[in-house]
Order: structure tokens, then sequence, then C-alpha cells
């Protein structure tokens, strides 16, 4: 499946946009501020029903605007339009004209992976941002997991809303196990996926890592969960009185993080700014490898700024590495329009380019 | 929006508090009613009137009703045995025309939603817990939203009924009728699978 057109209304700066793209190398060339990393976006915002910056709708609007429309004209075995459109607060799907029950029924159709200078955050960010990465790798091709994790989400919010009203207060443990109920089932999933999507990565992520750093040392990705540490259900229950003093749930999947480490020491005090860029193209790599493995196809690779950001050397390899396998879809961004056709000019695939 | 009559506004401004309707809309309702006879809008405002003056909570179940007991817990004919917990009266009506229960209710009002500032005691749930002292019921019948408001209530009612010693059931969820399974989500199918039944000829 590749995105043979994008069109765009109100999206961001993009008042209304219309594009063609190849299945092969696509290249988005232009000035600073033209809007091009907001094209991926759409295009990972049409996979994913939603932005990969912005989780607040409403700031996707152009300035001034009431709503936006994000449309795309897949081809492949299954050619589909998919179209989405937020407005008034409501968001809705339509694949081919008819709207789906419900948003997450469309996730899991098109798999995006996403290279951006922002990425930074996975290393130098909070456990959120980590936690986001594996949501997003299990999300795009397990429905069970998406669907537990909003469950769990909701579930969630409730507690933590309960919690804090009660303001330390005594609550009635009947209520409180209402909730535990719904996060022990949903909770062991997701701890389980997300400890074999891991498990899943490792070795392809060291090759790589290996292969783009200069470096012998080894790469190492821990799975942090407090779920590691005994059965779920009795976590919780254990926690009733904490929680309540602390007015939030103190254990569950939502503390879980990824520890990331070169031989033995943090990546995150210890790496150099070549490490932690390797360390997170090597990632993604392996998330693009992950959904390549589980449906037999190639994902989207949106690529931004990687020559500015990431330098050419790195960016370079990384190209020769996804081109592996034979190129699937593939969009990227630059300020150079002579950089981008330096670096694809010996390839072999199809390409298109537009100058925005 | 700019009014030339203070009360064509507030006749604005009051519909355009109504759910789903915006500023337009209720102009275009108040264009309306000022081309329609008085007696007809006299009517109106007394229907709305009443529901605030006249309507009842049925002192039993806590569906709306004219009278202090709803036509439910009135009738003679409807089994004491099976009580069906419904979310609002408008979940009950859906219910009732399915014909297919024939037993009382009782209407929540709501669902546990703390982020709402819904707690079980916002809920005629005490009132519930109270019918069933002394009486013959022997079936609770939970017909909550399959949603994590629905389902925590359900559990948090479940915790309370469960030592009373009456029978807990919930309705069954699975593929809508007319419904392909190759379009069910996989929660629902996988309930739809373990909760199966014996196929009747
Ligand atoms: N909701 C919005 N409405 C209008 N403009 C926006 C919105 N969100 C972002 N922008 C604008 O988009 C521009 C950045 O686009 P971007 O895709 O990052 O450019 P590029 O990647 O080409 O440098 C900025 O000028 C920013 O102000
Ligand atoms: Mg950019
Ligand atoms: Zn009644």
């Amino acid at each position: 499946m590749y995105l043979q057109r994008l069109q765009l209304f109100n999206f961001k700066n993009h008042s209304q946009r219309s594009l063609e793209f190849c299945d092969g190398i696509n290249t988005l060339t232009g000035a600073n501020g033209v809007g091009k990393t907001n094209i991926l976006d759409a295009v990972h915002y049409l996979a994913n029903a939603k932005s990969y910056f912005n989780g607040i709708d409403s700031q996707i609007i152009e300035h001034d605007k009431t709503f936006f429309t994000v449309k795309g004209q897949f081809e492949g075995e299954l050619p589909a339009e998919i179209l989405i459109q937020f407005e008034g607060g409501k968001k809705t799907i339509k694949k081919n004209d008819k709207a789906y029950p419900r948003l997450l029924d469309h996730i899991g159709m098109i798999q995006t992976v996403f290279i951006t200078p922002y990425d930074i955050d996975l290393v130098l960010g909070n456990s959120e941002d980590r936690r986001r990465f594996v949501d997003l790798s299990l999300c795009q091709i397990d429905k069970a997991y998406l669907q537990n994790l909003s469950t769990y989400k909701k579930a969630l919010e409730q507690r933590n809303a309960l919690l804090k009203t009660m303001q330390g207060r005594y609550i009635d443990p009947d209520l409180l196990s209402s909730y535990d109920a719904k996060l022990i089932p949903a909770g062991i999933l997701i701890h389980q996926r997300r400890k074999e999507f891991i498990e899943h990565i490792l070795t392809f992520f060291t090759t790589v890592y290996q292969n783009l750093s200069s470096g012998s040392e080894t790469p190492s990705i821990q799975y942090d969960s407090p779920l590691n540490n005994g059965d779920f259900a009795t976590l919780l229950a254990d926690t009733h009185r904490i929680d309540m003093a602390a007015q939030r749930t103190s254990v569950g999947i939502h503390k879980d993080d990824l520890i990331f480490g070169l031989g033995e020491f943090p990546l995150k005090k210890y790496g150099s700014q070549g490490q932690i860029k390797s360390f997170i193209i090597a990632l993604k790599l392996a998330q693009y490898n992950y959904f390549q493995a589980v449906t037999k196809n190639h994902p989207i690779l949106l690529l931004d700024d990687i020559f500015e950001k990431i330098d050419e050397e790195r960016a370079q390899r990384l190209i020769d590495m996804v081109g592996a396998s034979g190129y699937g879809q593939i969009l990227i961004t630059d300020t150079h329009s002579s950089r981008v056709e330096t670096h694809f000019q010996p390839i072999d695939a199809n390409k298109l380019h537009h100058h925005l | 929006m700019q009014f030339t009559s203070g009360i064509v506004e507030q006749a604005v401004e009051a519909l355009s508090s109504f759910p789903g309707i915006g500023k337009r809309t209720a102009l275009r309702l108040v264009m309306y009613l000022l081309k329609r006879p008085e007696m007809e809008v006299a009517h109106l405002a007394d229907a709305l009137l009443k529901l605030k003056t006249e309507l009842h909570l049925c002192e039993v179940c806590g569906n709306v009703s004219d009278h202090k007991r709803c036509h439910v817990c009135v009738n003679p004919n409807r089994s004491e045995e099976v009580i069906c917990v419904v979310e609002d009266f408008s979940d009950l009506m859906a219910i009732e025309s399915t014909a297919q229960f024939k037993g009382k209710y009782h209407v929540l009002g709501g669902l546990i939603s703390p982020m709402d500032g819904v707690g079980p005691d916002d809920l005629n749930i005490a009132s519930l817990l109270g019918r069933l002292e002394n009486s013959l019921v022997g079936e609770v019948m939970m017909a909550l939203s399959a949603t994590v408001e629905g389902d925590t209530t359900m559990f948090y009612l479940a915790k309370k009924l469960k030592p009373m010693g009456v029978t807990i059931t919930c309705i069954a969820r699975g593929i809508a009728v007319g419904g392909e399974i190759e379009y069910a989500d996989e929660v629902t199918l996988g309930r739809s699978i373990a909760q199966r039944t014996e196929y009747l000829l």
C-alpha cells in the first residue's frame, strides 16, 4: 500500500494543498517554514488519526479556520480513500466515503515510521516519550493492544479523578477495585505485548546500531515496569492506601519506561551526540523492520530533515539500510534540493520531487 | 449576532443553551415560533414547564412518571422476581420496546464517573439495595452501557448486591443483528465466543 495523493484543507499552515506521490522515493524541498514537516505529519495523521507532534486536534486547524481535513488516496492491493475531518471538537474518519463507527477501527490499515529531529526527546525526554514510541509501534499493528490501551487510559483517568476528589479521605474499597477490575486485564496484556516487542526488536536494533556507529560498544534496551515485579492485581490491592494518600494511581503500566544504555553506561548521561542519534535511528529502523515482519509490507517512511540534522553520512547509511529489502514508499524533506538529489542519484527506485 | 430586539435575543440565548443547538439554529427556531399561532406556542411552553412542575420520579424505581409510582411499578402483571438496572429512563424505554422483559426496573440516574463528579451517592443505589430487603427479588439484571463507566458501575453494584444473596446477571454483548463477523471488533467477537449459547432448533 502506498499513498498516491494527499489533499489538505486548513491543516496547520496548508490552507489548501494537493500532492501526488510515487511508490518509491519522494523528496519535498523548500525553505524553512514552508510546511514540509507538516506534510509528513499529515501522512502520519492519516495512519494514526493523530498528529505526531501535537495531541490537541484543535491546534492542528489553521489559525482562524474552523475545521481541517486530510484526505489520502492509497494504492496497492486494496486501494482506498481515507478522509479525516475535524470540526467542532469532533473527528470523523471515512474509508471510501463510509464513516467508521469508531476511530480506532481505522488504525492499523497503514503503518508509518517517522524520523524527525524532535525524536531526540526519546532519549533526553521523560518516560512518557518512550512509552509513546512503544505504543506507536504496537497500536499500528495490534488492535487488541490499541483497544486495551484505550480502556486502560480511560479507567486510569477515572480512578485518578476519584482519588483526587476524595483528597486523601478513605475510599470504599469496592469502588476503588471497580477500576482495578478494568485496569488489571488491560494492564497485563499491555505489559506482555510491550515485553515481547522489546525482545523482538533487540537483535535487529543492535545490528543496526553497530552498523551506524563506528564504536564497538553494545547498546541495550531494558524494559522497566512495575509489573515486572509481581502480579498486577496484588500490586494494585497493596497500594490502595498509598494511592489514597498520594491521590493518584502509583502502580501500573503508565509507569513503564525504557532504559537505554551503551555498554554499562546510561545513554542519556554518557552518550555523545552522535551515539544518541545512532541509537534513535536504530530504534526507528527496528520499528520499520518490526512492521515489515508483522504485515509483510513496507511501512511508509517519513524522513524529516535527516541530512541537515542527523549528518549526511549517517543519513546515507540509514537510506542504504532501508533499501536493503527493496524500497517501499519514502517521503523525505530537505531545505536543499541539490543535497537530496546527490544522495538519491545512485538509487534505482521510483522518484518524485516536489519543491514547495 | 447583532440583535435589534431584547426579547428575540433572550429567546435565542435560551434555545442555544440546548445541546447541539447553536445560535444560528436557535434563531431559525425563534423565527419559526413567531409564525405559529399563540395557542401553539403556549402549549409548548406549558409542556416544557410541566416537565419541572408535574413530572415525578417514581418513588420505587426512579423512572419518570406522572404519578408517585410509575406504570411499571403499579402493573400487577409484572414479575416481582427480576429487577433490571438501567442508567436512565431512555434506556428503560428502549428495553420496554423490545417487549422481552417482564420484570421491574431500577433507574440509576447516571453512571459512576468521578471525572464528571458522579459518585455512588449521587445515584439511586441505596434505594436499589433497600428494595431487595425482605423482597421476592431473586435476580438483578444489569443493562448498562459497554463503556468503562458502565463496566465499573456494574462491578461496584455487583459487589454491593452479592451479600444480599440475589443472582446477578448482565445482558449479553455480541454481534449486532445484521452485522458481519468480519467487521466486529475483537473484544466483542471474543466475548461473543466466550458467552456462546446453545443453538436451539
Ligand atoms: N495551526 C496552524 N495554523 C497555521 N500555521 C501553523 C499551524 N501550526 C503550525 N503552523 C506553521 O507551520 C509552519 C512550520 O511548518 P513546518 O512544516 O515546520 O515547516 P518546514 O518543515 O518546511 O520548515 C510555521 O510557520 C508554523 O507557524
Ligand atoms: Mg521541518
Ligand atoms: Zn417505578
